[in-house]
């Protein structure tokens, strides 16, 4: 293409006469579409956290960092100072027994990601730029499942760093903890993973924020009430504890086990006696399957 | 090489509507009116350009690649303003606008600095830096436009862009685009149903009518002088045609006025005395050009297969 050669001249407007440079061409590097695509991840992970967004929209994501930072703190403060008491958190039980807020914050960011594009009809503009429905979807999902990695990796990190920092030997507790560091890293990426597939699959079917906040929460609150319910209506025979795998968070906490091992109290995994790799798939199933949904609902997406 | 290429294009939806109707055309570089009645198949057509939708049957290309295979590609080099609202209100133009750069594939400091320029030049100044939630329809509009020329696009696809505009913003937003594409050398494509702001913009027509192409031709050939003259009269103008047929001239009533046919202008004086003589109020003698409309209303659909053939 050959440049072009900038218009420059006065142009009257309602302000004044103006100083007009004109229009000039552009003969730089055009990305394509790779760079569109991880263009929209990091867009989209900012707007996960509400980075450089209003106070408000700031609320939920920072408050939940705080809550879900709050008892790591507290347990390595305890540790600090009564080295003998039992510590109530550790790498294997500590997302369990956050979990709500892991939810609270897919139901609502997973809006937030694509909602607000679907209702401004900004997907129009999204689809006719440099990628394709696919990426769109996929630097959506990736983009939420990286946000609850990192909000989920957070306190970990404070757990193990902890850990080491009170030890009396630091350097042996260097060693003793960097073995576990899979654990560490790996929890929060198995419950990343299947909660964003699921809450996008949800929020990419409507444009109204508040419903798809509501339904994300819904099925959280309704699998693990239908599971109680069956589970006392169930109280013997082959089926009396399948009523957990409705519970969509029960495999999260079992697949954790099948990879890194340790039953933990509160969760009902070793009750039910099932072997872990039932849990595997169940976790496999979720993600597939809410991937799955995502892609085609924007394959179809009016645009 | 023509910049698109339309070959027996066709868009079904569900079994009975067809949008486009195997539509074959080329767009050379210009300003390119695409004309025609809302659901003619316009937008369609320029969705399609985009790869926002698959083509029922035929092909198409722009820029020499083919639509369904390489949108991503031609969607670099290609400016798109869509006709309805499609812009975040939470985001300032400015934020929105470097974004879209990016996401034709502009690195982040070179979108930053042409967002600033296209901004300037369709007009948005210190309320650039506002959520465009507070924009007036008319800002909007500038904001889509700036989105689509952030990238320094080969091609503009313009649907509908005065789209709930009032005059004033209509006039601003006619002379933007005039200015964008004859200035600066961007072919655009101009859909619109309002054939008067084709053509004050436009350097040549596209008229499409029920997906089918109707006429391809510089505006210039649809506004030449015909050889009818229209006395439009305050009222007698059935009086006034019976005197001149009398007289053995063509004429016909369309409304309050007379068209007559006339081969040479010594008939003008004919004219002039056949209204003294009834004593009718003359309000206008006037030569009449061919009109735009006059595509919508005379050609056949036998002309519209010669053309698109």
């Amino acid at each position: 293409m050959t440049p072009r050669e900038p218009a420059v001249g006065t142009r009257q407007s309602a302000t004044g006469a103006i100083y007009d440079l004109g229009y000039r061409g552009y003969d730089g590097p055009r990305l394509g579409r790779s760079a569109a695509v991880s263009t929209l991840f990091w867009w989209s992970l900012r707007a996960a956290y509400a980075l450089k967004r209003s106070g408000r929209a700031k609320i939920v994501p920072w408050g939940l960092a705080a809550l879900l930072l709050a008892p790591a703190g507290v347990s390595v403060a305890v540790a600090a100072l009564a080295p003998s008491a039992p510590s109530p958190f550790s790498y294997d039980n500590f997302l369990w027994n956050t979990q709500t807020l892991l939810a609270i914050f897919v139901a609502a960011q997973a809006p937030e990601l694509v909602s607000s594009d679907q209702r401004n009809h900004v997907l129009s503009l999204y689809f006719s730029h440099a990628l394709e429905r696919t990426d769109y979807a996929l630097a959506k999902l990736g983009a939420l499942a990286a946000a609850v990695f990192g909000l989920a990796l957070a306190p970990m990190l404070v757990l193990f760093i902890g850990r080491i920092l009170l030890a009396a030997d630091v350097v042996k507790a260097f060693g003793n903890e960097i073995d576990r560091l899979p654990e560490v890293v790996g929890t929060p990426l198995i419950y990343a993973i299947p909660l964003a597939a699921l809450s996008l699959a949800i929020a990419a079917y409507t444009p109204r924020r508040a419903y798809a906040t509501g339904a994300i929460i819904a099925v959280f609150i309704v699998g693990a009430a239908i599971a109680g319910i069956l589970g006392e209506e169930i109280s013997s025979g082959p089926f009396q504890h399948a009523s957990q795998l409705v519970n969509p968070v029960v495999p999260l906490d079992g697949t954790r086990t099948l990879l890194f091992g340790g039953f933990i109290a509160d969760s009902p995994v070793e009750g039910t006696g099932f072997p872990l790799w039932v849990f595997g798939i169940e976790w496999l199933s979720i993600t597939i399957v809410g991937t799955a949904v995502v892609l085609w609902r924007y394959q179809r997406v009016a645009a | 090489m023509p910049l698109i290429e339309a070959r027996a294009l066709t868009k079904r939806y569900g079994a009975h509507v067809i949008a486009l109707d195997a539509l074959t055309l080329d767009v050379e570089p210009g300003i390119i009116g695409l004309v025609g009645a809302n659901g003619a198949g316009k937008s369609t057509f320029l969705k399609i350009l985009l790869g926002l939708l698959e083509p029922t049957s035929g092909s198409a290309s722009v820029l020499g690649l083919d639509v369904t295979r390489d949108g991503p590609q031609i969607r670099q080099f290609v400016g798109y303003l869509p006709e309805h609202d499609s812009l975040p209100p939470d985001l300032s133009a400015t934020d929105f606008v470097t974004h879209m750069g990016r996401m034709a594939g502009l690195p982040a400091a070179a979108s930053r600095e042409r967002t600033a320029e296209v901004l300037r030049h369709v007009g948005l100044y210190e309320e650039r830096y506002r959520p465009i939630g507070g924009y007036s329809t008319g800002m909007k509009q500038r904001v889509k436009l700036a989105q689509a020329l952030v990238h320094d696009p080969k091609l503009l696809l313009l649907d509908e862009p005065t789209n709930g505009l009032d005059p004033a913003g209509r006039d601003e937003m006619l002379e933007l685009v005039k200015r964008t594409g004859a200035e600066f050398g961007i072919t655009t494509v101009v859909a619109s149903h309002l054939l008067g702001e084709i053509e004050r913009v436009c350097t040549f027509l596209l008229a499409i009518d029920a997906g089918k192409l109707l006429r391809a031709a510089p505006i210039a050939t649809f506004t030449e002088r015909t050889g009818t003259l229209g006395v439009e009269v305050e009222e007698g103008a059935d009086a006034l045609a019976a005197r001149l047929a009398e007289m053995g001239l063509a004429a016909r009533v369309d409304g309050h006025a007379v068209l007559v046919d006339v081969s040479d202008e010594s008939l003008y004086d004919l004219v002039r005395d056949a209204v003294v003589d009834l004593g009718l109020a003359l309000v206008r003698l006037e030569q009449r050009r061919h009109r735009l409309e006059d595509l919508f209303r005379d050609e056949t659909a036998t002309d519209a297969a010669n053309d698109a053939a």
